[in-house]
């Protein structure tokens, strides 16, 4: 299969695996509606934080109100987004446990991939559009600061998912991450989620290593603020430099994978 | 009914208790989950508010060490007694009510009980926590007294009460309507806004004045309130209060059980 057949076939098969999420998740409709709402609600308390507390102080570390939201905005879509395309990406070490992934390993596409996409989460829909309604709010919004948001909304997604499965993919090694997965997942979305000034600079190495916050919320939102597009493909390498390292990983921890024999299907 | 039979039916009640927190402490790695959020937010707030802080003695009446500690004692709620809503609301759903209804309890005493085994463990670790975070973060608490310790302890307590009442009442909704976490979320994001991430008195006068009126203040804000700022006078009466806010959150989970529970019907089984 030459190159541009196995995007396109993979562009497909992503497109089909995320129509049949929809679909099902669309079956339940009212409950759709109340998780979205709920993520969004949830986001828009944190906002009326931030709008006392710098009504307050005028600022936060060198932080306006515009510059949070513009964070919060970002982490949130690009977090829903990892969720919507990608469910399995915090559910990963259970499969592993559990025996389930004999049934990714049959099928034709790729086991990374498939596992990951065969899932949506409802809630993240609601992150998802929150960050679009509050960049409508955003002073400056204009069409090449909308371009910026949503191609960082989709590095941030993909580095979001890769940090993830990774942590998750460490299962295949020491028999049960959950713990570690669970606090690598807390620790990133609360550094994204606040100003990076806050922290100790002693500790602001690890938030462009191990949880890539800075690349996530930090350089995009010095990027937005200048306009500066030279930056971009800086982040997009970064990006797929930690799907890449993922992917390593859970290829590296399936060779120790052992089936449970476990009968399942996909319904 | 005499005494000795009102200690026998309490009884059966500080036993469900018993059971639930045995069962609780059985897994105690469930407990490093939310000691490790809290533990993390503790953290985070803490360097928010250095930032806040950065040039400034007081926002609103605190200082840095006020509003770390306020944080502390109010998050103890949340995270102690702030979930009980999830397993009550999927009692309701799965069914589980028709075996409970059964049983030799008042629903809602046994459902108290349940919860409060485990809410009281969860917030005593949280709790302690809390503190070796705050001594590390902002060192002694401001006008540390014994009394002032004793009083926030009795006041998370029957916050803890509220916090239940009050998430029953909503999850009772399900007699009439499946789907009642919109409620539930609603609820938790204005108590978080009113008296849990902020004191009432950085908020603006009209939400001040308006949040009086509401049971939110006496779950996060008044032993927050009363850990760092309250005299003694004042700490009784946001304990009053919470009195006062208690008994009608009580009367109202009885009044919607009372109306709900006529809307179940079993089928066998």
């Amino acid at each position: 299969m030459n190159r541009n057949t196995w995007i396109s076939a993979y562009a497909r098969f992503l497109g089909t695996t995320f129509s049949v999420n929809l679909q099902a998740v669309m079956e339940y409709r009212v409950n759709f509606l109340i998780q979205a709402f709920g993520m969004m609600l949830n986001n828009a308390a944190f906002a009326l934080f931030w709008g006392v507390l710098i009504e307050r102080t005028g600022g936060i570390g060198g932080y306006g109100f515009s510059d949070i939201m513009f964070i919060w905005a970002l982490v949130s879509s690009s977090f829903g987004l990892a969720h919507i395309l990608f469910g399995n990406i915090r559910s990963l070490g259970r499969i592993v446990q559990k025996g389930e992934l004999d049934l990714y390993l049959l099928q034709p596409k790729d086991v990374f991939l498939n596992l990951l996409a065969s899932r949506t989460i409802v809630s993240a829909w609601g992150d998802f559009i929150y960050g679009f309604i509050v960049l409508c709010f955003l002073p400056g919004l204009s069409l090449g600061r909308l371009a910026i948001f949503s191609s960082f909304v989709c590095s941030g997604g993909l580095i979001f998912a890769a940090t993830f499965a990774a942590a998750e993919s460490l299962t295949f090694f020491m028999g049960n991450s959950s713990a570690i997965s669970s606090a690598i997942a807390e620790f990133m979305l609360s550094f994204s989620l606040y100003p990076e000034t806050v922290f100790d600079r002693g500790m602001r190495w690890v938030f462009y290593s191990i949880l890539p916050s800075g690349f996530i919320a930090f350089v995009p939102l010095a990027v937005f603020k200048g306009l500066n597009w030279a930056m971009m493909p800086l982040v997009w390498i970064v990006a797929l430099a930690y799907v890449a390292a993922s992917y390593s990983l859970f290829r590296l921890g399936l060779k120790r994978y052992e089936s449970g024999n476990q009968i399942g299907a996909r319904l | 009914m005499t005494a000795s039979a009102a200690v026998r039916r309490l009884g059966k009640y500080r036993e469900v208790a018993r059971m639930s927190a045995r069962n609780k402490l059985r897994y105690r790695g469930n407990f490093a989950g939310s000691m490790l959020t809290y533990g993390l937010f503790v953290y985070v707030f803490s360097r928010i508010w250095a930032a806040a802080y950065a040039g400034k003695a007081g926002i609103a009446g605190y200082d840095y060490s006020m509003s770390v500690w306020y944080f502390i004692i109010a998050e103890v709620s949340v995270f102690g007694f702030g979930r009980f809503f999830w397993n009550l609301a999927e009692d309701l759903k799965s069914g589980q009510v028709a075996y409970l209804l059964a049983k030799p309890y008042g629903f809602i005493g046994y459902h108290f009980a349940q919860a409060m085994g485990q809410g009281l463990l969860d917030a005593g670790v949280i709790f302690l926590e809390g503190l070796a975070a705050g001594l590390i973060l902002a060192g002694l608490p401001p006008n540390f007294m014994l009394w002032r310790l004793a009083l926030v302890m009795v006041s998370l307590l029957i916050a803890g009460c509220l916090q239940f009442f009050l998430q029953m009442s909503i999850a009772m909704t399900a007699f009439w309507v499946e789907e009642n976490a919109a409620f539930f979320w609603i609820f938790q994001k204005l108590a978080l806004v009113v008296g849990t991430l902020l004191p009432l008195e950085f908020l603006p006068l009209w939400a001040q004045t308006a949040a009086v009126w509401t049971p939110l203040p006496s779950l996060s804000y008044a032993p927050g309130r009363i850990a760092v700022a309250a005299s003694p006078g004042e700490s009784l009466v946001l304990m009053g209060l919470q009195l006062a806010w208690l008994a009608a959150a009580t009367l109202l989970s009885r009044l919607v059980f009372m109306a709900g529970h006529r809307k179940i019907s079993i089928q066998g089984g």
